[in-house]
């Protein structure tokens, strides 16, 4: 209780200071608002509305809420509390990509989990207990250099490889925003755009997520004894799929054993796989040609294709959250603000900024989320209420990782984020 | 190339009907009706309306007569006056489909610079290119089939056209797009249309019961037009037992286990029972998820009974074929990705948070229909139990 008035505090200083810099959103009198104060029961107030931006900074500096957010949606009235008399105008397509929903190496040693039931625990992704197969999962989930930049090259394919070649999407009409946790928003504002149903929504992530591909529709068929495969002279998926392919069959045959036989990724059998590397320069002269397709493998059947291509999918597809692109009544973080597991702010990028973009280290300053650094060197102490909280490195620097009890001394925006991230308490 | 006078002739529902026939589409509908049936057109145009009624009373999935002519746009518009006033989803549904199908056919008819006009008059962004772009090619042995096309739609009018359809070969993921064009053949895009001028039938009829019967009741002072809609309605009332055919699901003999079906399966159901157009994966699930169940074959066929385009024998033919493969129902992850799964929708509280297995100790999803009822029947055994207990506890 005493971390979040004290952080309601700071949340407070940092919109005072910052008043001039929080970011004006399109058609914001528009826009329904949401708002998550620092309470202990999490609650969201919404269905507000603002005429103006500066009353909205009005309402962060004397409430300085743990989360802000703003719709997508644009309504004749954003604060009536019926959705039916909002009046409803269009909602900017957004795509949400959050390493909670993916998995990544790192997750092995930051990602903590503790069975309620059973009291088992351990590091990693896991859905259910390991050991007595319940779902009542503690979880501790982490943040680090590497699953940033995971979010961040989806981000990146999802703009280079989909957004632009495939809807022609005006990069001018992208707006990418750090969410100030664990991922990244994507926003397009474009009225043709705005005026998508949900079904429609749906069917635009389906084909970023390669969500409901069939491999027979795009060629891919059984004849005798032969497989065969996509043509390279394809537009659309089927030629995703075959550079892909040619990608990996450039590989060296280590790398290439490595992946398909990696468990979280292809899991091929060793068959297979022997077959695969066997017949690699032939399938590598057959997919760069235009006029052969015989994928046939030595004892391969349709299925063991659809094992290797589904992963293939995987790949290429871009890793979203689902429901926060169809939904058009969702609301998402407000930029500039300051997301209240972190302390870090929501930062609006452009998609040419993202290349370099390392948000716990970041260079450019106007780009830096994480805003509670001191300018003179200050110190926090702070004890840890956790049984194990894992390392954290941020702007370059690593703090832990710590076990319960432990009293530590750390800078002040390290203090924010473990306040932040309630694993701390102020001594 | 036709004019587009012609093509509105042809086409009554392009939106060029407003400004080529403007003398027709701005009358309000009582002098429009009035005026058609005290004119000589009268019977040629009454001719025409019931033969569609007939058509579509009849099963047969292509209107038998399309005359392209003036009379045409006066039938469509008849035709949809009478289907706003009988206020009837099962006709209105009939009617779309026979429509929407002969529709279809005549389009792939037309010739390319046709087909270009009407989507343009239809706002539709449709490029069409000198070249041919090839985006498909299927290579099997030494043979070739290439899918070659000269016209592009915008993709944003393709979802718009497609998403009602749901079907895999229309989903945006398996079809050709670049730069925000989806390279289709032009029976494609019409097949697009036949969807668009089917849902043209089907404008949900808001207005309150008084203020429609006021209206049929003004337009029933038109004699020539009362005994068409009587010729109609009555042809209907003779035949509505046929369509109107509730689906008995009974499960061993009178034991009904409709109750436990998971909400998929009853919104298949409610689509076919009010006449609706099944798509094909629709079909193929609600064939296999019954057969599973080892329902009768003519349950099973009878099931199929009320689509516009139901052939008996022909559904005969094919549920028997599916019996005898004994194929296994779609699972839930493949209804999710075809978009059949409606446990959102009807909030199905099984479907959304899953159940919690005994046996394993753990809280399972349920991955697919059949567990569904599984779960169900054992749950309503448990209730039963547990009553006939508290029964015996009371004596």
């Amino acid at each position: 209780m005493m971390s979040f008035e004290y952080l309601k505090r700071r949340f407070k200083e940092y919109y005072k200071d910052n008043r001039e810099k929080i970011p004006l959103v399109n058609l914001f009198n528009q826009r329904e608002f949401g708002f998550i104060p620092w309470d202990q029961q999490i609650r969201m107030i919404r269905h507000m509305g603002f005429a103006n931006r500066e009353n909205l900074i009005q309402h962060l500096i004397n409430n300085g809420p743990r989360h802000v957010y703003s719709s997508g949606s644009l309504y004749i009235n954003p604060e009536n509390q019926d959705m039916k008399k909002k009046g409803y105008q269009g909602c900017d397509l957004i795509v949400d990509i959050d390493v909670d929903h993916f998995y990544t190496p790192c997750k092995e040693d930051h990602d903590i989990w503790y069975c309620k039931e059973c009291g088992k625990n351990g590091k990693g992704m896991v859905e259910k207990c390991p050991k007595c197969g319940k779902l009542k999962l503690k979880k501790l989930t982490w943040i680090c250099e590497e699953c940033l930049d995971v979010a961040k090259k989806e981000i990146i394919k999802l703009i280079y490889n989909f957004l632009i070649p495939d809807f022609n999407i005006d990069i001018e009409k992208i707006k990418i925003a750090f969410s100030g946790h664990r991922g990244y928003h994507l926003k397009i504002e474009d009225n043709n755009l705005r005026a998508l149903s949900s079904d429609e929504r749906r069917e635009i992530i389906d084909y970023i997520t390669g969500e409901g591909i069939s491999f027979e529709i795009l060629g891919l068929r059984k004849m005798g004894n032969n497989i065969f495969g996509f043509s390279t002279e394809t537009i659309g998926w089927s030629q995703k799929i075959n550079r892909k392919i040619e990608e990996i069959l450039k590989m060296s045959s280590i790398e290439i054993e490595t992946l398909l036989s990696d468990k979280r990724k292809f899991n091929l059998n060793q068959n297979f796989i022997e077959n695969f590397l066997n017949y690699k320069n032939n399938f590598l002269n057959i997919i760069k040609s235009n006029n052969l397709n015989n994928w046939t493998l030595v004892s391969s059947t349709l299925n063991t294709w659809y094992n290797f291509l589904e992963p293939i999918v995987d790949q290429i597809g871009i890793e979203v959250d689902v429901p926060v692109s169809i939904d058009i009544h969702r609301l998402i973080r407000y930029p500039g603000s300051l997301h209240g597991k972190t302390g870090f702010k929501v930062q609006e990028l452009n998609p040419n900024d993202l290349d370099d973009y390392n948000p716990l280290d970041e260079q450019v300053e106007k780009l830096d989320p994480i805003v509670f650094v001191s300018k003179v060197q200050t110190i926090q102490k702070l004890e840890i209420i956790e049984s194990n909280v894992p390392a954290t490195k941020i702007k370059g620097e690593s703090f832990g990782p710590y076990k319960l009890g432990d009293t530590i001394e750390v800078p002040h925006h390290i203090a924010v984020f473990l306040l932040c991230k309630g694993v701390a308490k102020s001594v | 190339m036709s004019d587009i006078y012609d093509l509105v002739k042809r086409y009554p529902w392009l939106p060029s009907l407003k400004t080529s026939y403007s003398d027709i589409a701005s009358k309000n509908p009582l002098d429009f009706i009035n005026e058609i049936f005290t004119s000589d057109k009268s019977n040629d145009i009454k001719r025409r309306v019931l033969t569609i009624f007939n058509d579509a009373f009849s099963n047969i999935e292509q209107l038998s007569e399309y005359e392209l002519d003036e009379n045409n746009i006066y039938v469509y518009l008849i035709l949809k006056i009478i289907l706003y006033i009988i206020n009837n989803k099962i006709l209105s549904n009939r009617i779309a489909n026979i429509y929407s199908k002969t529709t279809y056919n005549e389009l792939n008819k037309e010739n390319e610079y046709n087909l270009y006009y009407i989507y343009q008059d239809l706002n539709l962004e449709v490029l069409y290119d000198e070249q041919p772009t090839i985006y498909k090619k299927f290579v099997v042995k030494d043979q070739q089939e290439i899918f070659k096309t000269n016209f592009k739609i915008s993709y944003l009018n393709y979802l718009k056209l497609a998403s009602n359809l749901k079907d895999e070969y229309r989903k945006l993921v398996n079809n050709a797009v670049r730069q925000g064009y989806v390279y289709i053949k032009p029976e494609n895009i019409n097949r697009l249309l036949q969807e668009h001028v089917r849902m043209k039938f089907l404008t949900q009829n808001n207005e309150i019961s008084t203020e429609l019967d006021k209206f049929k009741e003004k337009l029933f002072e038109i004699q020539e037009f009362k005994a068409l809609y009587d010729t109609i309605t009555a042809i209907w009332e003779s035949k509505k037992e046929e369509f109107e055919y509730t689906i008995d699901i009974t499960f061993k003999e009178g034991k009904d286990i409709s109750e436990t079906f998971p909400p998929c399966i009853k919104e298949i159901l409610s689509k076919a029972q009010e006449g609706q157009n099944l798509i094909h994966t629709e079909r193929l699930f609600i064939l296999w998820f019954l057969n599973s169940l080892k329902y009768p074959e003519d349950k099973i066929i009878n099931v199929f009974s009320t689509l516009p385009d139901f052939n008996r024998e022909q559904t005969a033919y094919q549920v028997k074929y599916a019996m005898k493969k004994g194929y296994t129902p779609y699972s839930c992850k493949s209804l999710k990705s075809y978009s059949l799964c409606f446990a959102k929708e009807y909030k199905d509280v099984l479907c959304l948070e899953g159940y919690f297995s005994r046996l394993q100790e753990v809280q399972k999803d349920i991955s697919h229909p059949l567990k569904y009822i599984e779960v169900k029947q054992y749950r309503d055994s448990k209730k039963l139990k547990k009553t006939k207990n508290q029964t015996l506890d009371k004596k």
